[in-house]
């Protein structure tokens, strides 16, 4: 195991312990909800399933289709609140 | 522990900030797949189409927004002339007077013991001497009461009105309306003590006859 990968392993295992990831990702749905995002990829769900017709859609295809668009749709403004929050948790545990 | 300890304390900013970045980019990809989760459910259940709705539909439930009118395109105050049909005696009343008359016609309330008595009296073909005596009773009643001018007044110009708008095709006698102005009018015949027009209106309730065409002369 790299030094890399057993640093990423101890920060998500801090941010679960911690209760903060769950706290980040409460706030990020909140935000995304707030600002449209959701609405939109529902929106983008809906052409996916006309597409592969309601009784054939899987997971998958949903997932296929939606994520790239749903990660550049998220807003900028909510990335850098977001990053803010990660930033200052991360600080505050390599001290 | 420790060892972690000692990793995460030696990390440099630009790592910190590429490792934000992942985090960051982990969240928004659990938030897609949570929502791709909820819509694939949601189709399988069958009511993620729910609350779509096409161009038409949405047409004919539109808001309307004009004076006079109200949200669904009607006159708000359209139930000013509402008419219901009395159960009773199936004549149409204003939803105003509606509570009123049934509550005479029904014969309940105040007037209860009086009107039943009426009806009794004209179910039997009236008994001509005891109708008089009631009649009497009621003439009675008018002068001591409050304001029994007033009624009767009131009373006539209802008269009139009913008379020039609609002439009802069927009276039950027993209905209270009938009673009510024949009261009035025996009440003005026995004041001025003209025996031989009372029998003849007598005579014409006896035949089903509608009062307001009695009442006219």
């Amino acid at each position: 195991m790299s030094k890399e990968s057993q640093m990423r392993a101890a920060i998500n295992q801090k941010l679960i312990e911690m209760g903060e990831r769950e706290r980040l990702k409460e706030l990020l749905r909140a935000k995304l909800i707030e600002c449209g995002w959701r609405d939109q990829l529902k929106a983008l769900c809906k052409e996916v399933i006309k597409e592969k017709g309601i009784e054939n859609v899987t997971v998958e295809d949903l997932v296929a289709g939606v994520t790239p668009k749903g990660r550049a749709l998220v807003p900028d403004s909510v990335k850098k609140e977001l990053l803010q929050r990660i930033r200052a948790f991360l600080a505050q545990h390599s001290t | 522990m420790k060892m972690e300890d000692v990793s995460l304390s030696s990390m440099d900013n630009s790592k910190m900030e590429g490792f934000a970045q992942e985090i960051l980019s982990d969240l928004v990809e659990d938030a897609c797949l949570g929502l791709c989760f909820e819509v694939h459910r949601a189709v399988k259940q069958g009511y993620f189409f729910l609350d779509d709705t096409d161009q038409e539909s949405m047409k004919d439930f539109e808001i309307v927004d004009q004076p006079g009118v109200d949200i669904f395109g009607q006159v708000y105050n359209q139930w000013k002339n509402k008419e219901c049909v009395c159960p009773n005696c199936s004549r149409s009343i204003a939803a105003s007077r509606f509570a009123p008359h049934l509550e005479k016609c029904l014969g309940m309330g105040r007037n209860s013991s009086r009107i039943a008595n009426r009806r009794i009296a004209s179910g039997n073909n009236t008994n001509k001497s005891e109708s008089d005596q009631e009649d009497n009773d009621d003439v009675n009643d008018n002068d001591w009461s409050y304001g029994a001018e007033k009624k009767a007044k009131k009373r006539k110009s209802d008269k009139v009105f009913l008379h020039s708008l609609k002439q009802p095709v069927h009276l039950n006698p027993n209905s209270p309306r009938r009673s009510k102005s024949m009261k009035h009018k025996n009440g003005r015949l026995n004041r001025r003590d003209e025996p031989e027009k009372i029998s003849t209106s007598k005579k014409a309730e006896s035949q089903n006859t509608p009062l307001i065409t009695t009442g006219q002369w």
